[in-house]
Protein backbone atom coordinates (compact mmCIF):
# COMPACT_ATOMS: atom_id res chain seq x y z
CA UNK A 1 0.00 0.00 0.00
CA UNK A 2 2.39 2.12 0.81
CA UNK A 3 4.68 1.55 -2.14
CA UNK A 4 1.77 3.10 -4.54
CA UNK A 5 1.41 6.26 -2.51
CA UNK A 6 5.08 6.99 -2.96
CA UNK A 7 4.68 5.93 -6.73
CA UNK A 8 1.63 8.25 -7.12
CA UNK A 9 3.60 11.41 -5.61
CA UNK A 10 6.61 10.36 -7.31
CA UNK A 11 4.63 10.51 -10.21
CA UNK A 12 3.17 13.87 -9.14
CA UNK A 13 5.91 15.70 -8.46
CA UNK A 14 7.34 14.92 -12.40
CA UNK A 15 8.50 18.20 -13.47
CA UNK A 16 7.04 17.71 -16.61
CA UNK A 17 3.76 17.11 -14.92
CA UNK A 18 3.84 20.08 -13.19
CA UNK A 19 4.65 22.08 -15.90
CA UNK A 20 1.25 20.47 -17.67
CA UNK A 21 -0.75 21.29 -14.98
CA UNK A 22 0.02 24.89 -14.89
CA UNK A 23 -0.13 25.76 -18.78
CA UNK A 24 -2.36 23.60 -19.78
CA UNK A 25 -4.68 24.83 -23.07
CA UNK A 26 -7.06 23.04 -25.21
CA UNK A 27 -6.03 22.67 -29.24
CA UNK A 28 -7.21 26.67 -30.61
CA UNK A 29 -11.08 26.30 -31.80
CA UNK A 30 -10.94 26.32 -35.79
CA UNK A 31 -14.12 26.10 -38.01
CA UNK A 32 -13.60 22.18 -40.27
CA UNK A 33 -12.70 22.71 -43.63
CA UNK A 34 -16.05 21.22 -45.06
CA UNK A 35 -18.10 23.35 -42.52
CA UNK A 36 -21.01 24.86 -44.83
CA UNK A 37 -20.48 28.54 -43.96
CA UNK A 38 -22.59 31.30 -45.65
CA UNK A 39 -22.50 31.13 -49.32
CA UNK A 40 -19.93 33.08 -50.57
CA UNK A 41 -19.84 33.90 -54.45
CA UNK A 42 -17.03 32.02 -56.88
CA UNK A 43 -17.11 35.09 -59.88
CA UNK A 44 -19.29 32.86 -62.45
CA UNK A 45 -22.05 34.63 -63.82
CA UNK A 46 -25.56 34.58 -62.67
CA UNK A 47 -28.36 34.65 -65.62
CA UNK A 48 -31.13 35.67 -62.78
CA UNK A 49 -32.72 31.95 -63.24
CA UNK A 50 -34.26 32.63 -59.20
CA UNK A 51 -33.46 28.79 -58.37
CA UNK A 52 -32.24 29.81 -55.22
CA UNK A 53 -34.79 32.21 -54.01
CA UNK A 54 -37.12 29.60 -55.06
CA UNK A 55 -35.58 26.70 -53.10
CA UNK A 56 -34.79 28.92 -50.05
CA UNK A 57 -36.58 27.11 -47.43
CA UNK A 58 -36.18 30.33 -44.92
CA UNK A 59 -37.91 32.98 -45.89
CA UNK A 60 -36.00 36.25 -47.25
CA UNK A 61 -32.42 34.73 -47.00
CA UNK A 62 -31.65 35.13 -50.57
CA UNK A 63 -32.22 37.84 -53.30
CA UNK A 64 -31.11 38.00 -56.59
CA UNK A 65 -30.07 41.79 -56.98
CA UNK A 66 -28.41 44.31 -59.76
CA UNK A 67 -25.18 45.25 -58.71
CA UNK A 68 -23.03 48.52 -59.20
CA UNK A 69 -22.46 47.02 -62.39
CA UNK A 70 -25.54 46.29 -64.15
CA UNK A 71 -25.41 42.47 -63.37
CA UNK A 72 -27.18 40.04 -61.45
CA UNK A 73 -25.92 38.65 -58.58
CA UNK A 74 -27.83 36.98 -55.51
CA UNK A 75 -27.51 38.72 -51.87
CA UNK A 76 -27.31 36.53 -48.56
CA UNK A 77 -28.92 38.20 -45.61
CA UNK A 78 -27.27 36.61 -42.43
CA UNK A 79 -30.01 37.18 -40.34
CA UNK A 80 -32.16 35.01 -42.28
CA UNK A 81 -29.77 32.19 -43.85
CA UNK A 82 -30.12 28.55 -42.37
CA UNK A 83 -26.34 27.59 -44.27
CA UNK A 84 -28.54 24.11 -45.68
CA UNK A 85 -26.52 25.17 -48.51
CA UNK A 86 -29.36 24.28 -50.96
CA UNK A 87 -29.05 27.23 -53.10
CA UNK A 88 -25.31 26.18 -54.10
CA UNK A 89 -26.31 22.69 -54.87
CA UNK A 90 -29.27 23.94 -56.99
CA UNK A 91 -27.32 26.58 -59.29
CA UNK A 92 -26.94 25.34 -62.53
CA UNK A 93 -24.07 27.64 -63.47
CA UNK A 94 -22.29 27.42 -59.84
CA UNK A 95 -22.60 30.86 -58.89
CA UNK A 96 -22.14 30.59 -55.11
CA UNK A 97 -20.12 28.24 -52.88
CA UNK A 98 -20.19 26.96 -49.84
CA UNK A 99 -18.05 25.02 -48.06
CA UNK A 100 -17.36 21.41 -49.72
CA UNK A 101 -20.47 21.09 -51.58
CA UNK A 102 -19.38 22.20 -55.24
CA UNK A 103 -16.43 19.59 -55.16
CA UNK A 104 -18.72 16.71 -53.53
CA UNK A 105 -21.18 17.52 -56.11
CA UNK A 106 -18.98 17.04 -58.93
CA UNK A 107 -17.31 14.00 -56.89
CA UNK A 108 -20.84 12.48 -56.57
CA UNK A 109 -22.38 14.12 -59.79
CA UNK A 110 -25.80 15.01 -58.19
CA UNK A 111 -27.64 17.94 -59.35
CA UNK A 112 -31.65 19.23 -58.91
CA UNK A 113 -33.54 19.44 -61.85
CA UNK A 114 -36.43 21.77 -61.57
CA UNK A 115 -39.37 21.65 -63.23
CA UNK A 116 -42.72 23.45 -63.40
CA UNK A 117 -46.37 22.18 -63.49
CA UNK A 118 -49.17 24.31 -64.94
CA UNK A 119 -52.75 23.85 -64.34
CA UNK A 120 -55.56 25.78 -65.34
CA UNK A 121 -58.75 25.48 -63.41
CA UNK A 122 -61.54 25.55 -66.02
CA UNK A 123 -64.05 26.62 -64.22
CA UNK A 124 -62.63 29.86 -63.36
CA UNK A 125 -61.18 30.82 -66.20
CA UNK A 126 -62.58 33.55 -68.29
CA UNK A 127 -60.34 33.06 -71.23
CA UNK A 128 -59.57 36.76 -71.11
CA UNK A 129 -55.91 35.72 -72.36
CA UNK A 130 -54.13 38.15 -69.93
CA UNK A 131 -51.88 34.72 -68.73
CA UNK A 132 -50.79 34.25 -72.12
CA UNK A 133 -50.21 37.76 -73.18
CA UNK A 134 -48.30 38.52 -70.31
CA UNK A 135 -45.94 35.58 -70.03
CA UNK A 136 -42.26 36.79 -70.99
CA UNK A 137 -41.20 33.90 -72.94
CA UNK A 138 -44.65 33.78 -75.09
CA UNK A 139 -43.76 37.02 -75.71
CA UNK A 140 -40.07 35.97 -77.05
CA UNK A 141 -41.51 33.49 -78.95
CA UNK A 142 -44.28 35.59 -80.61
CA UNK A 143 -43.58 39.54 -80.51
CA UNK A 144 -47.56 39.65 -81.95
CA UNK A 145 -48.94 38.05 -79.03
CA UNK A 146 -47.72 41.61 -77.03
CA UNK A 147 -49.94 43.45 -79.23
CA UNK A 148 -52.86 41.27 -78.34
CA UNK A 149 -52.97 39.43 -81.31
CA UNK A 150 -54.31 35.64 -80.56
CA UNK A 151 -53.46 34.24 -83.99
CA UNK A 152 -50.08 33.67 -83.09
CA UNK A 153 -48.43 30.10 -83.46
CA UNK A 154 -48.74 26.99 -81.50
CA UNK A 155 -45.06 27.26 -80.55
CA UNK A 156 -46.04 29.25 -77.30
CA UNK A 157 -46.23 28.10 -73.89
CA UNK A 158 -50.09 28.52 -72.98
CA UNK A 159 -53.01 30.51 -75.26
CA UNK A 160 -56.24 30.63 -75.71
CA UNK A 161 -57.42 28.40 -78.84
CA UNK A 162 -61.12 27.31 -79.94
CA UNK A 163 -62.36 29.33 -76.92
CA UNK A 164 -60.36 27.49 -74.06
CA UNK A 165 -56.88 28.39 -72.58
CA UNK A 166 -55.19 25.53 -73.72
CA UNK A 167 -51.86 24.48 -72.41
CA UNK A 168 -48.91 23.70 -75.41
CA UNK A 169 -45.62 24.37 -74.13
CA UNK A 170 -45.40 23.63 -70.59
CA UNK A 171 -41.14 22.35 -70.69
CA UNK A 172 -40.49 25.95 -71.83
CA UNK A 173 -42.02 27.50 -68.30
CA UNK A 174 -39.41 28.77 -66.83
CA UNK A 175 -41.26 29.10 -63.18
CA UNK A 176 -41.62 32.85 -62.78
CA UNK A 177 -45.27 33.26 -62.30
CA UNK A 178 -46.21 36.02 -63.88
CA UNK A 179 -49.19 34.40 -64.95
CA UNK A 180 -50.29 33.46 -61.80
CA UNK A 181 -49.83 37.48 -61.10
CA UNK A 182 -51.37 38.48 -64.04
CA UNK A 183 -55.05 36.27 -63.91
CA UNK A 184 -57.78 38.35 -62.35
CA UNK A 185 -59.27 34.69 -61.03
CA UNK A 186 -56.56 33.09 -59.43
CA UNK A 187 -57.18 30.02 -62.03
CA UNK A 188 -54.04 29.43 -63.26
CA UNK A 189 -51.26 28.31 -61.26
CA UNK A 190 -47.63 27.46 -61.35
CA UNK A 191 -46.08 24.71 -59.31
CA UNK A 192 -42.59 24.79 -58.87
CA UNK A 193 -41.43 21.08 -58.29
CA UNK A 194 -37.52 19.98 -57.63
CA UNK A 195 -36.49 16.76 -57.48
CA UNK A 196 -33.08 15.43 -56.49
CA UNK A 197 -30.77 13.40 -59.41
CA UNK A 198 -27.80 11.50 -59.43
CA UNK A 199 -25.72 10.47 -62.67
CA UNK B 1 -6.73 54.39 -12.67
CA UNK B 2 -7.18 53.11 -9.83
CA UNK B 3 -5.73 49.84 -8.15
CA UNK B 4 -8.62 48.44 -7.30
CA UNK B 5 -10.46 49.35 -11.33
CA UNK B 6 -7.31 47.56 -12.03
CA UNK B 7 -8.37 44.32 -9.78
CA UNK B 8 -11.76 44.62 -10.95
CA UNK B 9 -11.02 44.75 -14.58
CA UNK B 10 -8.66 41.45 -13.97
CA UNK B 11 -11.37 39.73 -11.61
CA UNK B 12 -13.96 40.54 -14.32
CA UNK B 13 -11.77 39.50 -17.85
CA UNK B 14 -11.47 35.80 -15.76
CA UNK B 15 -14.97 35.67 -14.84
CA UNK B 16 -17.72 35.95 -17.06
CA UNK B 17 -21.27 34.74 -15.96
CA UNK B 18 -23.66 33.67 -18.12
CA UNK B 19 -27.06 33.05 -17.97
CA UNK B 20 -29.69 32.05 -20.99
CA UNK B 21 -32.99 32.15 -21.64
CA UNK B 22 -34.92 30.69 -24.54
CA UNK B 23 -37.86 32.75 -25.87
CA UNK B 24 -39.50 29.93 -28.13
CA UNK B 25 -36.31 28.43 -30.27
CA UNK B 26 -36.25 25.21 -31.94
CA UNK B 27 -33.38 23.78 -29.27
CA UNK B 28 -31.08 24.33 -31.66
CA UNK B 29 -29.32 26.87 -30.38
CA UNK B 30 -29.68 25.61 -26.89
CA UNK B 31 -27.92 22.46 -27.72
CA UNK B 32 -25.33 24.12 -29.15
CA UNK B 33 -24.41 26.26 -25.81
CA UNK B 34 -24.56 23.05 -24.39
CA UNK B 35 -21.48 21.99 -26.95
CA UNK B 36 -19.94 25.03 -25.42
CA UNK B 37 -20.03 23.70 -21.59
CA UNK B 38 -18.89 20.10 -23.22
CA UNK B 39 -14.94 19.10 -22.86
CA UNK B 40 -14.53 19.91 -26.19
CA UNK B 41 -14.91 23.57 -26.23
CA UNK B 42 -15.39 23.96 -22.26
CA UNK B 43 -16.15 27.51 -22.12
CA UNK B 44 -14.75 27.45 -18.69
CA UNK B 45 -10.88 27.41 -19.14
CA UNK B 46 -11.98 30.97 -21.12
CA UNK B 47 -13.48 32.05 -17.59
CA UNK B 48 -17.19 31.58 -18.73
CA UNK B 49 -19.51 29.92 -16.14
CA UNK B 50 -23.15 29.37 -16.47
CA UNK B 51 -26.08 30.11 -14.33
CA UNK B 52 -29.82 29.10 -14.13
CA UNK B 53 -30.05 32.44 -12.16
CA UNK B 54 -30.39 35.94 -13.94
CA UNK B 55 -29.69 37.83 -10.70
CA UNK B 56 -26.08 36.26 -10.87
CA UNK B 57 -25.38 36.83 -14.31
CA UNK B 58 -23.59 39.61 -16.63
CA UNK B 59 -24.23 38.18 -19.92
CA UNK B 60 -27.91 36.54 -20.81
CA UNK B 61 -27.77 34.73 -23.96
CA UNK B 62 -31.13 34.77 -25.57
CA UNK B 63 -32.38 32.10 -28.24
CA UNK B 64 -35.22 31.91 -29.98
CA UNK B 65 -37.91 33.77 -32.24
CA UNK B 66 -39.75 35.77 -29.36
CA UNK B 67 -43.36 34.20 -29.28
CA UNK B 68 -45.87 35.95 -27.31
CA UNK B 69 -45.91 34.68 -24.01
CA UNK B 70 -42.35 36.57 -23.08
CA UNK B 71 -43.93 39.92 -24.32
CA UNK B 72 -43.86 41.31 -20.55
CA UNK B 73 -40.97 38.19 -19.00
CA UNK B 74 -37.96 39.12 -20.71
CA UNK B 75 -38.36 42.58 -19.68
CA UNK B 76 -38.67 41.40 -16.52
CA UNK B 77 -36.18 39.18 -16.11
CA UNK B 78 -33.59 41.79 -17.91
CA UNK B 79 -34.67 44.40 -15.23
CA UNK B 80 -33.15 41.90 -12.82
CA UNK B 81 -29.60 41.43 -13.86
CA UNK B 82 -27.48 43.23 -11.95
CA UNK B 83 -25.68 46.56 -13.95
CA UNK B 84 -22.82 45.50 -15.82
CA UNK B 85 -25.11 43.86 -18.20
CA UNK B 86 -24.79 42.61 -21.83
CA UNK B 87 -27.60 40.96 -23.57
CA UNK B 88 -26.13 38.11 -26.58
CA UNK B 89 -28.63 37.00 -28.88
CA UNK B 90 -28.30 33.50 -30.66
CA UNK B 91 -29.08 32.63 -33.80
CA UNK B 92 -31.19 33.76 -36.69
CA UNK B 93 -34.07 33.30 -34.73
CA UNK B 94 -33.68 36.87 -32.72
CA UNK B 95 -32.52 38.35 -35.37
CA UNK B 96 -35.51 38.07 -38.25
CA UNK B 97 -37.09 35.03 -36.87
CA UNK B 98 -35.97 32.65 -39.33
CA UNK B 99 -38.26 29.95 -40.54
CA UNK B 100 -40.46 30.55 -37.86
CA UNK B 101 -41.47 34.13 -39.20
CA UNK B 102 -44.22 33.50 -41.44
CA UNK B 103 -48.12 34.18 -42.03
CA UNK B 104 -49.70 32.74 -39.16
CA UNK B 105 -47.18 32.35 -36.82
CA UNK B 106 -47.20 34.52 -33.86
CA UNK B 107 -43.95 35.39 -33.52
CA UNK B 108 -42.16 38.78 -32.49
CA UNK B 109 -38.98 39.58 -33.78
CA UNK B 110 -36.44 40.94 -33.27
CA UNK B 111 -35.10 40.85 -29.70
CA UNK B 112 -33.90 43.62 -29.97
CA UNK B 113 -36.79 45.98 -29.78
CA UNK B 114 -37.51 44.37 -26.24
CA UNK B 115 -34.74 44.94 -24.61
CA UNK B 116 -31.19 46.35 -25.58
CA UNK B 117 -28.81 43.86 -27.61
CA UNK B 118 -25.23 44.35 -27.80
CA UNK B 119 -24.60 41.63 -30.16
CA UNK B 120 -26.30 38.96 -31.96
CA UNK B 121 -24.75 36.05 -33.73
CA UNK B 122 -26.21 34.80 -36.99
CA UNK B 123 -26.43 30.93 -37.89
CA UNK B 124 -29.39 28.66 -37.32
CA UNK B 125 -27.59 27.49 -35.59
CA UNK B 126 -23.89 29.40 -34.90
CA UNK B 127 -21.22 27.26 -34.26
CA UNK B 128 -19.90 27.12 -30.54
CA UNK B 129 -16.83 28.97 -31.78
CA UNK B 130 -18.63 31.58 -32.98
CA UNK B 131 -20.70 31.82 -29.76
CA UNK B 132 -17.57 32.10 -27.50
CA UNK B 133 -15.43 34.37 -29.44
CA UNK B 134 -18.38 36.61 -29.35
CA UNK B 135 -18.95 36.43 -25.47
CA UNK B 136 -14.83 37.02 -25.56
CA UNK B 137 -15.41 40.01 -27.30
CA UNK B 138 -17.92 41.76 -26.36
CA UNK B 139 -17.19 41.11 -22.38
CA UNK B 140 -14.64 43.48 -22.12
CA UNK B 141 -16.10 46.26 -24.14
CA UNK B 142 -19.05 46.75 -21.51
CA UNK B 143 -17.16 45.42 -17.98
CA UNK B 144 -13.66 47.02 -18.47
CA UNK B 145 -13.86 50.37 -16.51
CA UNK B 146 -17.19 50.13 -15.76
CA UNK B 147 -17.16 52.39 -12.49
CA UNK B 148 -14.79 55.01 -14.41
CA UNK B 149 -17.31 54.61 -17.47
CA UNK B 150 -20.16 55.93 -14.34
CA UNK B 151 -18.30 58.86 -13.62
CA UNK B 152 -18.08 60.66 -17.42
Amino acid sequence: MSSSVIWYIKEFLRAEWIKNFFTVKTAPLVTPEHFRDYPTLTGNECTHCLRCMMICPSPGAIEVLKNSEDKWEPVIYKGHCLRCGLCVEVCPDKVITSGDILERQEREKTMFLADYHLTVDHAKCMRCGNCSVACPINKEIDPSLAFGASLGSDEVIMRVKDGKLTILHPEKCTGCKTCEKTCPNDSIKVARVVEGFQD
Amino acid sequence: MSIIQNLKNNVRSRSIHVSFVNVGSCNGCDIEILACLAPRYDIEQYGIYVHNNPREADVLLITGAFVEQWDDKLLNLWNKIPDPKVAVTIGNCPVSGCVFNRRGSYVNPPVSKHIPVAAEIPGCPPRPTEIISTILSVAPLIFKDYEEMDKK
